[in-house]
């Protein structure tokens, strides 16, 4: 299965589960949607992350001197 | 005393007459709540106005002082509060209709303590659906407007506090700042407008799903740098409510205020999104980095290398944290969510786990390369939004024109509006909006100056500075039923 159709099938299994009553071009528009961000979002996976612990709270503890 | 022009009114101005029991809080408080009552009809800034517990406030605070028990400089100062931070008895929609109802039962810590300084609040103001987005165009409580124009917006997502300020609908409001609500807003509305270092002011008393918990921050808006310090002065510190609260020490903000700038060093970014800043966005700017390096400042450019992925890190960070928290109103009343907000929140649900690890994983990398930038830099300029305030019906159509370019408002990722904001929200850095001039149409254009972790004082040093020196806070809106023109007092 492609990305777009896996998609809408995971759309269109939250239209079901949560009662959206998502018309079938809404459908349509979440996928576009869901698309544009997965293209922005391509780029954090080419980076070399070995090492590099996330972020999970912003730590404020060093402080210029 | 001489007769007050209220549009003229700050905080620095009036607490020390208040203090002498020269002016009186109640009458401030009836000055304020009457020219709500007139001008709110047409800006529609307050979803709310709380005018009987205001005058009662008024009346304790005068009393109070009238029997030497002074407590600050925010005594007596009425304050307006965004509508997605609860307030003890009074309704907090979140600009949602799914909380249309709801009147908690405690105040959030910054109202609390604003309280508690004595300030005084009149009302609660308007804001976008959930927070989640930059126009304050709200399908349930109408559209707030722009003072400086009305029909255009006045950004968001806390446009509402930023229009009451503007308008002189109150002396100062507390906002919130996830992807910059409150310089979004500021920019557009020639206010000032602040988000401290992250942590550094409790954020407990938000409302669950208006912000990412690790992006979001409360903030300020003024009509001065100086109001604004002691604003700031009044609602930091640790509050042990807020798990991510941070216990470094307050600064006494307004100490070294007016301390001369003269060898602290500037830094101007380069090579992210400067094609997208409007000619008269980039023209002011250049103005006011002149004006800092006359005022002895050293300019320094320098970039960030992974700057670029910024707007990604943001998109993952805040969408995902948000949702989380508005899932089980999208289950049992998905009806009260306007469908583009609704659209939106499917599509964060997509997201998947391991992207939002990475994000953090990036976000990491970002901020260690700010923080590198921080050991040759005392502060960060950069315009605060790369246009001015688009007109309403521009938001609408969902484009703008810029130089003659026509321009999405909304492209995937950050909206145009933020762009220059949100990679302080991913950082956490100190950030303020201050007006650094005007448009041929006579629209503010915001100034943005960023500091190191917790130098909120740098920032308050260097923005005073340029604020003094340039003076633009002497322009105000016009009355609002002339359109906005300007005035120069």
């Amino acid at each position: 299965m492609n990305v777009e159709a896996e998609m809408e099938e995971q759309i269109r299994k939250l239209n079901t589960e949560y009662g959206f009553n998502l018309s079938e071009d809404e459908i349509k528009l979440i996928v576009q949607q869901a698309e544009e961000t997965e293209r922005l979002l391509r780029p954090l996976n080419e980076l070399d992350l070995i090492d590099v612990m996330p972020i999970l709270k912003v730590e404020k503890k060093k402080v210029k001197k | 005393m001489k007769p007050i022009d209220i549009e003229a009114m700050t905080i620095g101005a009036v607490y020390r007459h208040i203090r002498g029991k020269k002016l009186s809080p109640v009458e401030l408080t009836d000055l304020f709540l009457q020219r709500i009552k007139k001008l709110n009809p047409v800006l529609n800034a307050y979803v709310t106005v709380t005018e009987e517990r205001a005058r009662a406030d008024a009346k304790r605070a005068e009393k109070e002082i009238s029997r030497g028990r002074y407590r600050g400089p925010l005594h007596g100062i009425p304050f307006s509060i965004k509508d997605n931070l609860v307030t003890e008895g009074i309704r907090t929609t979140a600009g949602s209709k799914v909380l249309a109802e709801w009147v908690p039962e405690h105040d959030a810590t910054v109202v609390e303590r604003l309280r508690k300084a004595g300030a005084i609040i009149l009302g609660k103001t308007n804001m976008h659906e959930w927070a989640s987005g930059g126009t304050t165009i709200n399908p349930y409580y109408g559209t707030t407007r722009n003072p400086w124009d009305l029909n255009r917006v006045p950004g968001g997502s806390s446009g509402g506090s930023a229009s009451a300020v503007a308008a002189s609908l109150c002396l100062g409001s507390i906002g919130t700042d996830n992807a910059g609500s409150v310089r979004n807003p500021a920019s557009f509305c020639g206010t000032v407008g602040l988000k401290a270092t992250y942590g550094r002011v409790s954020r407990f008393g938000d409302v669950p799903g208006t912000g990412g918990f690790s992006s979001d921050h409360f903030g300020i808006f003024s009509k001065s740098i100086s109001d604004c310090a002691m604003t700031l002065q009044t609602i930091a510190g640790h509050d042990p409510r807020d798990p991510l609260s941070s216990e470094h020490p307050v600064a006494h903000f307004s100490r070294h205020i007016a301390k001369s700038v003269k060898g602290l060093k500037f830094g101007v970014l380069r090579g992210y999104f400067e094609d997208k800043v409007a000619t008269e966005v980039t023209t002011a700017i250049d103005e006011a980095a002149r004006l800092l390096h006359s005022l002895g400042m050293k300019r320094v450019e320098f970039s960030i290398p992974h700057m670029d992925l910024i707007p990604a890190v943001q998109t993952v960070t805040s969408r995902v944290e948000n949702v989380v928290h508005l899932m089980p109103h999208m289950k049992s009343r998905p009806n009260d969510f306007s469908r583009p907000l609704l659209h939106r929140l499917i599509g964060s649900l997509m997201i998947p786990a391991s992207t939002y690890v990475t994000a953090q994983r990036v976000r990491r990398v970002i901020c260690e390369e700010f923080e590198k930038a921080f050991d040759k830099l005392d502060v960060i300029v950069t315009p605060t939004t790369p246009i001015t305030a688009p007109t309403i019906d521009e938001c609408k159509e969902g484009f703008v024109e810029v130089d003659g370019k026509k321009i999405a408002l909304q492209p995937a990722g950050v909206s145009l509006g933020t762009t220059f904001t949100v990679p302080f929200n991913v950082t956490g850095l100190p950030a303020v909006s201050l007006c650094c001039g005007f448009s041929s149409s006579g629209l503010p254009i915001g100034l943005q100056i960023v500091g190191g972790n917790f130098e909120e004082s740098r920032v308050f040093q260097v923005a005073h500075a340029y604020e003094q020196a340039a003076r633009w806070f002497e322009k105000r809106p016009e009355s609002p039923k002339n359109g906005g023109s300007v005035k120069t007092s």
